[in-house]
């Protein structure tokens, strides 16, 4: 209620210093999600008269604990407009899926609000031009978007700096323990390279697998973690001809994990569902993860067993300690399809100022376990667990934050590497090369862009 | 030939022609002209243009070494496949075909595992062969021995090949039993009452009078076998261990969905085309008919 | 002397038949087995019976879409594509085992050809073909690329049966004057019913798993076929596993029901009775 209250003032206090500011835009206004009837008997009302369907798209499919949020926003919308119908096609993203999209939006079979990739991801999706700029949203609905944070806009820029999209939650990446076999073996949370290493000697020699990790499927965390503390944030974080020294020991880090037998034996071959299994078993110590995967450890009932820190080092790092991965890489798009559509165009921001109001992101926040980064500003969270608190220790005492390699040079050329690590972890291919072909791969695709 | 005017051949032929030129034919057709091309997306989005690289693509078929691997693999497997699918497949529809109780079960039972999909049978056996209590190490265990690592890089290929071809032995069964239900009674009848024993029937009658569904079989287990994708992708995707497990559907899978490099992955479907031309023609070559 | 050789045999034959049936009723158990299973359980102990028998996964299942509507789209999906698969490759066959003509050579290649086209690299053309028609998330979407994907597999499965049928049964009928579609209908469809069940079964449970093709074309939720849908709620390969189970056996029923209905058609000795005739 205290929430309503103020989202109202401040609609009305930005709705007002709008029209004072500029002229141009009193036809339209603040139909925001604050109130559900809106003062204008205009244009916006009568949008409101005619029955719309509203196509939608996002990443909260299958089983990602986002859907529960989703969807009960979703119906909350419906029941507020009932005019509005959503047809819904919400899909766990993957290759197949995201080439699905791309094909859509060449082919002009978009939907009119989808919940998609902000960083180099969406590069060819963006390509086609087909979304409304944020600025341009706001010219007409001073209120959209209101709630989030410049720091969130700024993670959400799409990588030409222009703001199309608005975010919900964000992520981290953190190195996941069993705290209970930390305790168990009387070893130390690892806070650095050394620490590591005893960590990963003592459970060995006790029979438990060190780090739960599939180097074929899911590598990822290892790669960004290992280049972003041998290279140090600016440098990990530019984007050059050829793959720096740094990166390629970074890189190389992981094989020298991997020859202490530091991770399974079958890690080659297992899945990542599995090795998370591994990690929640307690058949497995540590596990290099984002936020997405804390649900599933509390879901486990190991929420009061385990803690997130913040990656321990490699050999000689240069990025400083509680350095972490940290990042908001997705929004909910309008299309200028359903902008240039009168009866949809206001349905469309309804839609997603429904989903980023304050409101909403606290759903998203809830459903989520309580340990992502939002892109509002919420109320301190009470009655965490031991891993939500430990989650965020991490995030308040990082000392830098860096995205992942992804959001610089695009899902393809990051495949490259990740499909390559298993590997360079056994040294049948060398880390160097792989880089290199990644960044070729990723120049190339953006001198056609 | 029995049928002397020709024109029902428009009927016969044409609309089946035309379904495959439209939606195969066509495509693929593109799919070739675009493996001389460097696609940056799945389709040619508005605003960007794609760049003629000609030829680049099947150099690098020549150099990349996986490519080797990936023939070398599949190659192995269509004679797997022919001798295991096809040979355990024709003996049980034989050895079905002649009881008479039970019929009616082991027909259904046998079936099953073509039904059930990849991703189920993938994941029964990943755990089977799982390194920390798959099944196969737990029974390891309880005889006191050293827990294997099943699918490490000595033994993937064969791990693979198993349930590859394990699944798919209950198709080859349906279309020999198809085959052999073609074969009048009257002929074993007379053979039986000349003398000759079951076993012999089988080499004398049943395999002569099989021979075009032989063929067929051959050819859909050698093409089948170059396909090859679903399963292994399941149990070991990408290839893993570092790649030495991938077969050209696997491999073609990767490039275009997993690395984007639809260009390439084009140009490797051609290969999987071309190489599947060239052994149906060298199995139709073993398996003609001589008249 | 004799009849008791036989049973020896017999008993051989039996044990190597339940045998090999073991191997393939186990994977189907397990998966019933782990449908009623926990998640979590079906990788911490696949192979043991549930220690907490559970619906939950049948119900999410249900609960969460409308199952009959999928199963209704799936039934006319691959129903039709069966049936214009049958007819198709049943004429395509007769032309190419019974006549002699300039381009059956060609025809021949083209068919072992396309056996070999992976779907994936001829989706995408067919994908925009289809939105230019304006038959995106409709049926025909499905069904027309499925008829094209699974005739050159039919077509050729039916030449190898149409070869060893005895050309003498249609002589006798072309001779006292009928004409060619007449034999046809008449007498080589019948003659074909074993080989015609077969092409059915495989084009029916092709259709009805090919989640690619389907996911491409199938864009609206309210329309998708079954295996769409369950797919959907299992979403990625493992993740859920429990769900996944239960997805599976929800999508394995129908073919099975197919499968047996069918099969019943490949019955030993059909050709006797016509050939004595």
């Amino acid at each position: 209620m205290k929430n309503k209250v103020l989202s109202v003032l401040l609609v009305s206090a930005m709705a007002v210093s709008m029209l004072a500011g500029c002229g141009d835009s009193k036809d339209t206004g603040s139909n925001g999600d604050s109130g559900k009837k809106t003062e204008q008997g205009d244009d916006a009302g009568d949008a409101g008269q005619n029955d719309v369907t509203l196509k939608t798209v996002s990443m909260f499919g299958g089983t990602d604990p986002n859907v529960a949020a989703y969807e009960e926003i979703n119906e909350q919308f419906q029941k507020d407009y009932p005019y509005i119908t959503i047809e819904d096609n919400s899909q766990t993203s993957n290759q197949d899926w995201k080439a699905a999209v791309a094909a859509d939006f060449a082919v002009g079979n978009e939907p009119d609000v989808i919940q998609y990739f902000t960083d180099a991801t969406a590069n060819t999706v963006l390509a086609t031009d087909k979304f409304v700029t944020l600025d341009e949203i706001k010219a007409e609905y001073p209120d959209y978007a209101k709630d989030i944070t410049e720091v969130a806009l700024k993670a959400t820029a799409n990588p030409d700096g222009v703001n199309r999209a608005v975010p919900t939650t964000g992520y981290w990446e953190g190195l996941f323990c069993n705290k209970d076999l930390f305790d168990q073996y009387n070893v130390a949370l690892p806070t650095d390279w050394d620490s590591l290493v005893t960590a990963v000697e003592t459970f060995k020699e006790n029979g438990i697998i060190p780090i739960a990790c599939s180097l074929n499927a899911v590598p990822h965390y290892w790669i960004e973690y290992t280049m972003l503390y041998s290279a140090g944030v600016d440098e990990y974080q530019s984007v050059p001809e050829t793959a720096p020294e740094s990166w390629v020991k970074g890189l190389e880090v992981i094989k020298t994990l991997r020859d202490m037998g530091a991770f399974p034996e079958d890690t080659d071959t297992i899945d990542d569902a599995y090795a998370g299994q591994l990690f929640k078993d307690k058949k497995a110590a540590m596990q290099l993860d984002g936020s997405w995967y804390a649900g599933g450890v509390e879901d486990a009932g190991n929420g009061d067993t385990t803690v997130v820190v913040a990656f321990p080092g490699v050999p000689d790092q240069k990025a400083e300690a509680n350095t972490i991965i940290s990042g908001m890489s997705s929004g909910f798009y309008i299309t200028k399809k359903a902008w240039d559509d009168p009866d949809k165009r206001d349905a469309a921001v309804k839609f997603v100022m429904a989903h980023t109001s304050k409101e909403g992101i606290q759903k998203y926040w809830e459903a989520t376990g309580k340990i992502q980064v939002t892109a509002a500003e919420l109320d301190a969270p009470s009655d965490l667990s031991v891993l939500g608190q430990s989650a965020m220790d991490l995030v308040n005492s990082a000392t830098a934050t860096a995205l992942p390699t992804d959001a610089r040079i695009g899902s393809d050329p990051y495949s490259v590497i990740t499909s390559s690590m298993s590997q360079v972890s056994v040294g049948s291919a060398s880390a160097e090369d792989v880089l290199n072909e990644a960044l070729a791969l990723f120049k190339e695709l953006d001198a056609q862009q | 030939m029995l049928y002397k005017k020709k024109w029902p051949l428009i009927i016969f032929v044409i609309p089946g022609l035309l379904f495959m030129l439209i939606f195969l034919y066509l495509p693929f057709v593109e799919n070739i002209k675009n493996s001389f091309y460097n696609m940056t997306a799945i389709i040619e989005m508005p605003g960007t243009k794609w760049k003629f690289i000609g030829l680049e693509n099947y150099r690098n078929l020549f150099t990349d070494p996986t490519v080797r691997v990936a023939i070398w693999n599949s190659f192995k497997m269509m004679i797997l496949t022919v001798v295991f699918e096809v040979g355990i497949a024709f003996v049980l529809a034989v050895l079905v075909s002649n009881i008479k109780k039970f019929q009616q079960v082991f027909r259904t039972v046998y079936f099953f595992p073509v039904v059930i999909s990849a991703t189920a049978i993938g994941l029964l056996f990943k755990l089977f062969y799982n390194y920390n209590g798959g099944m196969l190490n737990q029974i390891l265990e309880f005889f006191g021995k050293e827990p294997v690592n099943w699918l490490g890089p000595d033994t993937a290929f064969a791990m693979i090949c198993v349930p590859t071809i394990w699944s798919y032995i209950g198709f080859y069964f349906v279309i020999m039993l198809t085959g052999l239900s073609d074969i009048s009674d009257d002929i074993y009848e007379a053979a039986s009452i000349d003398g000759c024993s079951k076993f012999k029937q089988v080499f004398h009658i049943t395999l002569p009078m099989l021979k075009p569904v032989f063929a067929t079989c051959v050819t859909l287990a050698v093409t089948g076998a170059l396909k090859v994708f679903d399963l292994p992708w399941v149990m070991v995707p990408n290839g893993a261990p570092q790649g030495s497990t991938h077969f050209l559907g696997t491999y073609m899978y990767q490039q275009t969905f997993g690395l984007g490099n639809y260009d390439y992955g084009s140009t490797l479907s051609l290969l999987i085309v071309v190489m599947g031309v060239l052994v149906s023609w060298i199995v139709g070559f073993f398996t003609k008919e001589r008249d | 002397m004799k009849h008791k050789k036989v049973s020896v045999g017999k008993i051989i034959v039996y044990l190597i038949l339940i045998l090999w049936a073991v191997t393939t009723i186990f994977p189907f158990v397990w998966v019933l087995l782990n449908s009623v299973k926990p998640s979590a359980e079906v990788l911490s102990s696949s192979f043991a019976l549930p220690k907490v028998f559970t619906w939950d996964n049948y119900q999410n299942v249900f609960e969460s879409m409308n199952i009959g509507e999928a199963y209704k789209n799936s039934l006319i999906i691959s129903g039709s594509v069966t049936i214009g698969v049958m007819i198709l490759s049943a004429m395509m066959s007769f032309a190419l085992t019974r006549y002699n003509f300039k381009g059956k050579k060609i025809i021949e290649s083209l068919l072992a050809a396309s056996l070999m086209f992976p779907v994936f690299s001829t989706i995408i053309p067919v994908f925009r073909m289809i939105v230019k028609a304006g038959l995106l998330s409709t049926n025909l979407a499905v069904i027309l690329p499925q008829i094209a994907g699974n005739l050159s597999f039919a077509t050729i499965v039916m030449i190898g049966f149409m070869r060893s049928i005895p050309i003498e049964m249609e002589e006798a009928s072309y001779m006292e004057g009928a004409n060619v579609f007449q034999v046809f209908i008449k007498i080589i469809v019948p003659l074909c019913k074993a080989s015609l069940s077969t092409v059915a079964i495989f084009s029916f449970m092709w259709s009805y798993n090919d989640l690619f093709v389907q996911k491409i074309m199938i864009r609206e939720p309210k329309k998708f076929p079954i295996s769409n849908l369950l797919e959907r709620i299992s979403s990625q390969y493992g993740t859920d596993f429990g769900l996944m189970a239960a997805s599976v056996t929800m999508i394995v029923l129908p073919v099975m029901i197919v499968y047996i209905f069918l099969q019943k058609n490949i019955i030993k000795g059909l050709t006797a009775g016509a050939v004595k005739g």
